[in-house]
């Protein structure tokens, strides 16, 4: 009995988003890479070709940080002391874009500088290739204190800066747009927000195609299925037409997933949860795969071997 | 261990001492000493109007909310947070004083008696003149046997019950009036073999045309309504209205219901209301130069909290999950019950509600503005301090009710005021310059912003870019008029030298806040309810608005801030205060009363908090307009101009 | 397909009795189109409106049990393709597969350490559901009788030799289990082998069509409850499978796919974890893995969980005490809600100041303050038993609560509950926290 397959016919798509600028187009990017474009639920490739697999970046500090699992301080060691050694080793793993986040202090514990910030990035900018997005530590002022000369330092990169929230984005966006830029629009895991936050950063005459989308999701366990719902209904949206819920989204499940005491600890934990990081790796991975399969563009992982893992799984999605 | 608190009193000058134990609150000696404060929020120390001033001694703040720290070391407390632990002198600032009358007072609405008003056929209430025969030593009947017989036999009424009090009087009047009296009856039912209730028995014959007075009132949770109504024309002959004193413990339903759940609260609360009410019926009955107990019948509307506070009813499972009035359809009770000073036989009829946030304001309305007779979808609106809605036509009902607070009726915002004079009721502001221009009620200095002046000015503000759409105030903006402020950013509409009192009146983010989740509740309310019986908002053929609320609006600024929906003007209807109307058409006819009780029992009632949906619909109205532009395409419009 | 409230109305006595148990009839018609109540509570309804809503009542996928002794596994009965539409209903069953060539001892074994497993999840227990044995050759039999001494949940035999199928399912007797194999190749033998046993069957095909075909003959031969196994080459292919099938089910209504899912997952070294997450939140009813370890199972039974969470409860955060910008013993204690937006702008605004603090998260049943308040799910008792419960005095140096300025009303009952404790009121706005923090809490 020939069965019609039923497809979804959608009038709406993922915007093309193009991070990172080489040489010629005013940066000093080894090469530029595009995300997004999509036309179908993820990997529906019976229905529309994938243009673009979904990419991994690997988040990265200015200086060692101190409440990191001691897992990701063996694996990245020495490398953790230099922004640029960090980044070259991330590069190493394969990983598609560098995620560099400022500390609030300096390891001197005096607050962050700008120099400083500026001083990191270029470090990072030197010592890889990768498109680079860099994040402030997430306070109000202190973010636009240590972005705004980062951006103009970098002037050209398409860079993406982060991370606009509602409360705070006029500074980043206006910076942002001022230097050839892109920017992170977080709102806290709500279709709603998301799109609001959208619609603002645009009235400020930011381009659509310099903004990424991110949602906000818990770790495995702990509210990932919230991020996971609004991710699918954003991605819906888009589908449907709504041109604010277009942009590529970027989440966080390896700063959600060594969050969770399931990840960052392995003594004191109940036996039943197995080789420690045997089931860090699985935490991360999981969070990241299920996330990706609702519709993630950029994941930000920290563990080298759970790239390499979700690396894997996206090749085989991409299998037509 | 038992402390002196001596009070100065600003108001009078006077002074008042109280004795009170250890661990009492400054409210409770204030009470003792008969010193009456303000507790708009209820003792939840959330207003801070109660606030005083200890000159002498110390005491424990519970909460310093409201209070600075300078505040503090001048000894400002609030008098329902603050726990008395030694003796005290305390100051008493001036108490704000809630304005005798109302601007509703001014403005009398205009009435038309329904078509084939007959007070014969209409009404239950019979008024009959009895001619008896007096009694002799052959007749030794009973003077109560007496006028029995003579209702059967004049009025071909079979059986009248006459109550004790009653019953100690008639005696008398029979025979001042020399045995020629007028009777009223309440004849209850249609039912010709049910007794009738003796209401009044009065000297001598009255005449057709001689007016038979009863009262429609509602009760508001800010304002009480009370209409007087000769029901031989059916004409309301006086309409006023007055702040529920209940204010005074209690801005919301929740505040009073946990207000009246404490010791004596209950009680309280009752004759509050009820000496609002009366006022009201002496005033009323004395511009009209009758006297109170002549009026003989009060129908009473108001949502399902004033209606129990009312009848002295516990309120508190209201509050609670699952919502459960203790009685939707209470039973008919006399003006003596519940202390109403008309006639004390005088019927009173507490219309019937459906849940606990529905009321009988809410069927009232309904039947008033005719929703359950409608050959087409109509949606209607009445937004107070809570919003209620109901849609439907002569098919099916539903309603729902949500919590908007009282952002538009001027409360939770800094400087916002009830529509009174010195409101700011409209206000313009310049796209170039971002000056305000403003229209103030009475024409004086402004003192705050009323319900509409906060629409107009959230519209102007949002459409001139001083607002973003999230509602921030943008404050990059070249002008002296946007600053940033403790609360965030916040633009100053009048400044201090313009205004009564010499502060500067301004909206804060922190109001705008309170403004748009009070829109969005209510526009997220009648979506949902729309969405959850698969009906468009396209498919409403009329909005009707009831409640004083919608009388001074401007419908294009309230669709420009997202709280009416975005369609023709044509389809709103602004009615005013349908719920007093309602009660009146149920006072003057049986049928009418009839079809309250039929509203009440098919209007179903859709629990709003039972799953997400409200909640995304409400989370998307939480913007300016709407995070979904297509559905405000006038204000795209209006947007692509400036 | 699904009627709506209104169009179920239409089909009702519109009497309003009540006896259904709502107040109208409008109400009951709405509680049945949202599948919270059954139309058999109306003693008024006509036959023909009965058959009428019966129809579409229907499940789109059939609901089928696995059952043993220990207990029983359900799947199917879906109704959406995206949890947030209503949620997902049955929760996949994970299973564990074991190899029949491995021999009875090292089964035992295996099966045994899985069987015995459990891991507590924010209060609820979860287990492996059941296990799987394959024939691959030695002896079947003895294979299955080694599972069933290790464990008494449900069984899925899988094979394609009927004879040495028959033998198994012999094993288990007043069961039912699945039955895992049936293709075009032995389709007959293997439906008269469920019918014989009362199992459930598992079918594939080369193509949907194939399937379509096989599932309706095997209907016809009298078994009912059936599976589809999901069987392509890679997670791209799975996932574009299992969405067709889902779809085929619920949009077209398509009656001979309407059946739950099964997935085997392969490839060690974290792909089955990856595999088995997939088959989990996108439509398998049963997930078979190649083995057993905690840590593999620890994370896919959480996600499971996660997923099937019932979405339209408002959104809530874990009640608990959360740590911000690393508090030490002297931080400020703070008291708010479980709705997730009120603590997301208090951590926010916390956060965002770098101020350290410890966050109690009380469970308020995800309402906001004012809300939670206004309903009697966040009163002085609820706090009181929260920072008991919690143990929050261990974690400080100075015993002080901060509430919310919301419920400044609560501070003197407080007072009561927490005797040793100084209860202090905070702003209403999460706006104003760090400001209160830094003025206030000296």
């Amino acid at each position: 009995m020939p069965i019609e397959i039923p497809k979804d016919k959608w009038p709406g798509k993922i915007r093309t988003v193009t991070l990172g600028a080489t040489a010629a187009e005013g940066g000093t990017r080894s090469k530029t890479v595009a995300i997004g474009g999509e036309a179908s639920l993820p990997f529906m490739h019976f229905e529309n070709p994938t243009p673009n697999p979904p990419l991994v970046a690997i988040e990265i500090k200015d200086r060692k940080p101190e409440d990191w699992s001691p897992l990701l301080a063996e694996v990245w060691s020495e490398a953790m002391n230099d922004p640029g050694a960090w980044a070259k080793a991330a590069e190493a793993t394969g990983a598609d874009l560098i995620l560099l986040a400022l500390s609030v202090t300096g390891a001197d514990g005096k607050p962050n500088t700008p120099d400083a910030a500026v001083a990191a990035t270029k470090a990072v900018l030197g010592a890889t290739g990768l498109p680079l997005l860099v994040y402030g530590p997430g306070q109000v002022e202190l973010d636009n204190e240590l972005l705004v000369p980062v951006a103009e330092a970098t002037r050209g990169e398409r860079l993406v800066l982060g991370i606009c929230e509602d409360k705070n984005y006029r500074t980043i966006v206006a910076t942002a747009m001022a230097n050839g830029h892109l920017v992170t629009a977080r709102a806290p895991m709500d279709v709603n927000l998301s799109k609001q936050l959208n619609i603002l950063i645009s009235d400020m005459g930011m381009p659509a195609d310099r903004i990424l989308m991110d949602p906000t999701t818990g770790a495995l366990g702990y509210g990932i299925e919230y991020g996971y719902s609004v991710m699918e209904r954003l991605r819906l949206a888009a589908l449907q037409g709504d041109a604010m819920t277009q942009g590529p989204m970027i989440v966080t499940p390896g700063f959600e997933a060594w969050k969770t005491k399931e990840s960052k600890v392995g003594e004191g934990v109940p036996e039943s949860w197995g080789d420690w990081k045997e089931r860090a790796i699985n935490w991360e991975t999981v969070t990241a795969v299920a996330l990706i399969e609702t519709g993630a563009t950029i994941v930000v992982l920290r563990h080298p071997e759970s790239v390499k893992r979700v690396h894997r799984a996206i090749e085989e999605l991409m299998a037509v | 261990m038992e402390h002196t608190v001596s009070f100065q009193i600003a108001e009078t000058g006077k002074s008042a001492t109280a004795k009170v134990p250890t661990g009492s609150l400054l409210v409770e000696a204030l009470h003792e000493a008969g010193v009456e404060i303000g507790q708009p929020c209820g003792g939840q120390g959330r207003c801070g109007r109660c606030i005083v001033q200890v000159t002498e001694g110390n005491i424990r703040r519970r909460s310093a909310l409201r209070l600075s720290v300078e505040d503090i070391a001048d000894g400002y407390a609030l008098a329902c947070q603050s726990v008395i632990e030694g003796d005290l002198l305390v100051f008493v600032p001036p108490q704000e004083k809630i304005a005798r009358r109302m601007t509703s007072d001014r403005v009398a609405t205009e009435v038309k008696v329904p078509e084939n008003y007959d007070f014969r056929w209409s009404q239950r209430i019979r008024r009959v003149n009895l001619s008896l025969n007096p009694p002799n030593m052959d007749d030794q009947t009973d003077d109560l046997a007496r006028l029995q017989t003579a209702l059967r036999t004049q009025a071909n009424i079979g059986q009248t019950d006459c109550s004790l009090a009653l019953l100690r009087r008639i005696g008398v009047i029979l025979r001042e009036a020399e045995w020629q009296v007028t009777a009223i009856l309440d004849m209850a039912s249609g039912d010709s073999d049910a007794p009738a209730r003796l209401i009044d028995l009065r000297p001598g014959p009255t005449d057709e045309d001689t007016p038979l007075w009863a009262a429609a009132i509602d009760i508001g949770t800010t304002t009480v309504t009370f209409w007087l109504v000769d029901l031989v024309t059916g004409q309301v002959k006086m309409q006023i209205a007055e702040y529920n004193s209940q204010i005074a413990r209690g801005e919301d339903v929740v505040s009073r219901i946990v207000y009246a759940s404490k010791e004596g609260g209950g009680e309280e609360m009752q004759s509050r209301v009820v000496d609002t009410i009366n006022s009201l019926a002496e005033t009323a009955c004395k511009r009209l130069k009758i006297s109170a107990p002549e009026v003989i019948k009060a129908a009473l509307v108001g949502n399902s909290t004033m209606i129990h506070l009312l009848l002295g009813v516990p309120a508190a499972s209201i509050r609670l999950s699952p919502f459960i009035t203790a009685v939707n359809h209470p039973p008919l009770i006399t003006a003596r019950e519940i202390g109403l000073r008309i006639n004390p036989e005088a019927t009173v009829d507490c219309l019937p509600g459906v849940a606990s946030y529905v009321g009988a304001d809410i069927t009232a309305g309904v039947l008033s503005s005719g929703v359950d007779l409608s050959d087409n979808i109509t949606l209607f609106l009445d937004v107070g301090t809570n919003g209620e809605m109901v849609l439907g036509n002569r098919d099916w009902l539903v309603t729902c009710a949500c919590s908007a607070g009282p952002a538009f009726e001027g409360a939770g915002v800094v400087d916002g005021m009830r529509a009174m004079e010195g409101a700011i009721e409209e206000v313009w502001i310049n796209g170039e310059t971002f000056e305000p221009s403003y229209r103030v009620i009475g024409g004086g200095k402004p003192r705050g912003i009323c319900g509409s002046g906060l629409i107009s000015l959230l519209a102007e503000a949002f459409l001139t870019g001083v607002l973003d759409k999230a509602g921030n105030v943008n404050t990059s903006l070249k002008t002296r008029r946007v600053r940033e402020s403790e609360h965030g950013g916040e633009y100053v509409v009048a400044w201090g030298a313009e205004t009564e009192d010499g502060d500067d009146i301004v909206i804060s983010r922190v109001d705008v806040d309170n403004l748009l989740r009070a829109k969005a509740a209510i526009y997220a309310g009648y979506t949902v309810l729309a969405d959850q019986v698969g009906v468009s908002l396209a498919d409403v053929h009329k909005m009707l608005i009831g409640g004083s609320f919608g009388k001074y609006i401007n419908v294009e600024k309230a669709v420009q801030i997202g709280l009416l929906p975005d369609m023709p003007w044509e389809r709103f209807e602004f009615l005013g205060n349908t719920a007093v109307r309602g009660a009146y058409y149920a006072l003057l006819d049986w049928q009418a009363r009839d079809r309250v009780a039929e509203i009440a029992r098919r209007m179903t009632y859709i629990e709003l908090s039972a799953d997400n949906t409200f909640y995304d619909a409400f989370m998307s109205a939480m913007f300016l307009p709407h995070t979904d532009m297509s559905k405000f395409p006038t204000v795209e419009a209006a947007l692509r101009k400036t | 397909m699904a009627l709506s409230g209104i169009q179920i109305y239409k089909l009702l006595p519109q009497t309003n009795c009540k006896e259904c148990g709502f107040p109208t009839c409008l109400a009951f018609a709405m509680k049945l189109a949202a599948k919270q109540a059954e139309l058999a509570a109306c003693p008024y309804v006509t036959e023909e409106s009965r058959k009428q809503l019966a129809e579409s009542a229907a499940p789109p996928i059939r609901l089928i049990t696995l059952k043993a002794a220990g207990g029983e596994i359900k799947a199917g009965n879906e109704t959406v393709l995206f949890r947030h539409e209503k949620t997902f209903f049955n929760k996949a069953g994970l299973f564990v597969k074991v190899k029949a060539s491995d021999g009875a001892e090292a089964i035992k074994a295996e099966v045994a350490k899985a069987n015995a497993y459990k891991v507590n999840y924010v209060g609820i227990e979860l287990c492996v559901d059941g296990f799987a044995v394959e024939a691959d050759g030695g002896d079947f039999s003895a294979a299955v009788k080694a599972v069933r001494s290790a464990t008494k949940r449900p069984l899925i035999l899988v094979g394609k030799d009927t004879a040495v199928l028959d033998a198994g399912l012999a094993a288990l007797p007043g069961e039912n289990p699945m039955l895992c194999g049936a293709d075009a190749s032995n389709w007959e033998a293997m439906a008269d082998l469920a019918k014989k046993y009362s199992a459930s069957l598992t079918v594939s095909g080369a193509s949907l069509d194939e399937l379509a075909d096989l599932t309706a003959k095997i209907q016809a031969k009298g078994v009912e409850d059936m599976a589809l196994e999901v069987k392509g080459d890679n997670l791209s292919q799975n996932l574009s499978l299992a969405t067709q099938l889902r779809r085929l089910a619920l949009k077209s209504n398509f009656r001979p796919l309407g059946y739950p899912l099964v997935t085997f997952t392969e490839g060690g070294n974290g792909r089955d974890a990856v595999a088995a997450a997939q088959a989990i939140s996108k439509y398998a009813g049963f997930v078979v893995l190649p083995r057993f370890a905690a840590e593999l199972f620890y994370p896919l039974l959480v996600l499971r969980q996660n997923i099937y969470t019932d979405p339209q409860k408002p959104i809530q955060v874990q009640p608990g005490i959360y740590e911000i910008n690393n508090p030490k013993p002297e931080s400020p204690v703070l008291v708010t809600t479980n709705f997730s937006i009120t603590y997301f702008s208090i951590a926010n605004e916390v956060e965002g100041s770098g101020l350290p603090a410890w966050l109690v998260v009380c469970d308020a049943e995800g309402m906001s303050v004012l809300t939670a308040w206004a309903a009697g799910k966040f009163d002085s008792e609820r706090i009181a038993k929260t920072i008991k419960t919690m143990d929050v005095a261990s974690k400080v140096s100075r015993k002080r609560i901060v509430i919310p300025g919301h419920v400044a009303v609560l501070s003197g009952e407080l007072e009561a509950e927490l005797p040793d404790w100084e209860i202090r009121v905070g702003p209403r706005e999460a706006v104003d926290v760090p400001a209160f923090m830094k003025q206030a809490l000296i």
